[in-house]
């Protein structure tokens, strides 16, 4: 039985046995890599490829767009059912789904596909929907894809209304990535559609990273291993739950939604517990990872108890920090202090979204030095520069690294290319 | 129409000559199994869709190609693909034409009525139920999403690209075409495509207040 191992990391080895204490510590969701034989296990995909075809996307992104889905629809079998819809404003089911038996007659159609109009983003994910919906697959996955260059600019316009109607569809067993490309697209928008989505969020620059993307995306669809992901996490009677970085989707006071887990990933969350003094072998809290299996629609669950070594205060002070964690939740707080900026960036107040950033710098300097810590210090540095000469950008890139903590997010750099 | 079809099957198989209009609905018409009016053919035509007709005097005259064309098309077309789609795939060689027909009869064209047919899973039901509640709460802003026909002929921006109804809004596969307008949250008017409604003004004010009436009828007769 293939099944993820929850894990818990302190940030420092033990709880006081006098308190009260502020309790930091990494809870690490591992899933086991691909082994050899599963590829054959793929589960079949059900998708809806809904790309804007506005005005805006006129020119390379859409001959990039074309390129990119005419690679898709390569990389299908016949095994997989797929349907091109494309928006302006109006909407077109330009192939409705149907086994990939033939990618010719889904290229033909591709080439088909010009730019002009507005953007209605809501209607085009709806006739995607229901192509996906009508070919529903009960033991594979079903999904739609969402690309736009825009913001919703006809038609439902909302981004919490169109977020809560994507998060309806979700629980009836159809997920929704969003790709957002260029520089026009409304991050917010995009990343609350992916998030209710239980899907996939991209913040594509160039078109030419079309097609790494839906490579990306075949790969995580092709490995996941759960969906509708739930952290539940129970305190026991004195201990509570003081935070949870990653500013986690809630669906009650405990439950946490988290991205798909696919085979080979490592999550982490962080969180605060604040404690009274605790007793040894008292168990702290109890947490569950809950999952819905892609083939059968199971549902699975794994509990773990949480129970740390107890020592006096004193010996506990002393402790050495795991430089592992603290590296982990540092970029935690990060992504978290990047939502910050951004809010601050809203406000119209650039200073302030300023020593957010500078804030990550100083937090991530004092960690001893590594690639990762070196490579996340230069995301920082680059937001910093790109705040004074295009806040825009800046503000999309910064949206898009803060969606790490509780989403897939494709970087370029997962990418071997 | 269906009895002029019938008497020039006989004209059907085997010759490669020149056909005139009748004659090429009816050879289309008896394969495809539905009636193909000249509206339609004419329409394809000014869609560059199928070659322009040869003259014959003041006659138009069609060909072997025209008939694999229209075939394509139509095969394709009810399939859902839009024209769009299909012009491409009608302006290969013949001999692509004939391909692409023969692959086409290879699996049956079920894939469009298994929609509607499918005993299809509860999750299915769920799922198609609840978009079905999404569209029809919104609308005003629904028409896009749908048919086009009632669209452009009352007065509202002509339908681009838009020949056929989004398969979302198609409430059959069957060879008449339907276009569904959803008016408010659980109330659909159901349009043919041969609806003939008049233009707006006097009369379209008329053959409106008729439906309402007719409506009223039916309700106060259920009651």
């Amino acid at each position: 039985m293939i099944s993820p191992e929850i894990k818990f990391m302190p940030l420092v080895a033990a709880v006081a046995s006098e308190g009260p204490q502020l309790v930091e510590l990494l809870i690490t969701i591992k899933t086991p890599s691909h082994s050899k034989d599963l590829p054959s296990k793929r589960p079949s995909l059900n998708l809806a490829l809904v790309i804007d075809c506005s005005g805006s996307m006129a020119g390379s992104k859409l001959s990039y767009a074309r390129k990119a889905a005419r690679y898709l629809a390569g990389e299908l079998t016949e095994r997989d059912r797929l349907a091109i819809v494309t928006f302006d404003d109006e909407v077109k089911v330009l192939v409705p789904s149907q086994p990939v038996r033939d990618p010719l007659l889904f290229i033909s159609a591709i080439n088909t596909i010009d730019a002009g109009g507005c953007t209605a983003l809501f209607d085009g994910w709806l006739a995607g929907a229901t192509q996906v919906a009508n070919q529903l697959d009960p033991g594979g996955i079903n999904r739609v894809l969402l690309l736009s260059d825009g913001q919703a600019n006809e038609g439902l316009t909302d981004s919490n209304a169109i977020a809560a109607k994507v998060r309806g569809l979700t629980q009836r067993r159809i997920s929704t990535s969003a790709f957002g490309l260029g520089l026009g697209f409304d991050e917010d928008l995009m990343g609350a559609v992916a998030t209710a989505g239980d899907g996939t969020f991209a913040q594509i620059e160039s078109p030419k990273q079309l097609a790494d993307l839906y490579a990306y995306e075949l790969r995580g669809l092709a490995s996941t291993l759960g969906r509708m992901v739930i952290l539940e996490i129970k305190t026991n009677p004195g201990a509570q739950l003081q935070d949870v970085l990653n500013d986690l989707p809630q669906s009650s006071e405990s439950n946490f939604q988290l991205p798909n887990l696919r085979y080979g990933q490592e999550l982490g969350i962080g969180i605060g517990l604040f404690m009274p003094g605790w007793l040894p072998n008292k168990e702290i809290a109890s947490v569950s990872l809950s999952w819905e299996n892609p083939d059968s629609g199971d549902r699975k669950e794994l509990t773990k108890k949480l129970v740390l070594p107890v020592k006096p205060h004193e010996e506990v002070d002393v402790l050495d920090v795991d430089c592992e964690v603290a590296e982990k939740l540092a970029f935690l707080h990060a992504n978290r202090e990047r939502r910050l900026a951004i809010e601050a960036l809203d406000r119209g107040n650039l200073s302030a979204a300023m020593v957010r950033l500078e804030a990550i710098d100083e937090r991530l300097a004092a960690l001893p030095q590594n690639e990762r810590v070196q490579r996340e210090r230069s995301l920082i540095t680059e937001k910093m520069s790109l705040l004074r000469h295009d806040p825009g950008l800046s503000r999309k890139r910064l949206r898009s690294e803060s969606l790490r903590s509780s989403l897939n997010v494709w970087e370029e750099v997962d990418e071997d290319s | 129409m269906a009895d002029s079809s019938l008497l020039s099957l006989a004209v059907a198989d085997g010759s490669p000559a020149h056909y005139g209009l009748v004659e090429l609905l009816a050879m289309a018409g008896e394969r495809l199994g539905e009636e193909i009016t000249p509206r339609t053919v004419r329409l394809y035509a000014t869609e560059g869709l199928i070659d322009r007709p040869g003259k014959d005097g003041r006659r138009a005259v069609y060909g072997q190609r025209h008939l694999l064309q229209l075939l394509l098309i139509r095969s394709l077309a009810r399939r859902g693909l839009s024209l769009t789609a299909i012009a491409p795939l009608a302006a290969c060689s013949d001999e692509e034409l004939l391909e692409q027909l023969l692959q086409l009869e290879e699996p049956p064209a079920h894939q469009v009525s298994r929609e509607s047919m499918d005993p299809s899973s509860e999750e299915q039901q769920e799922a198609l139920a609840y978009l079905h509640s999404l569209q029809s709460e919104r609308s005003p802003s629904l028409l896009p999403l749908l048919g086009s026909t009632l669209g452009s002929s009352s007065g509202s921006p002509p339908p681009r690209r838009s020949l056929f109804p989004r398969s979302a809004g198609r409430s059959s596969a069957a060879s008449s075409r339907w276009y569904r307008f959803s008016l408010a949250p659980g109330v659909e008017l159901h349009l043919s495509e041969l609806a003939s409604i008049p233009p707006a003004g006097k009369r379209r004010e008329a053959w409106l207040q008729r439906l309402v009436t007719r409506l009223r009828e039916q309700l106060s007769s259920n009651d």
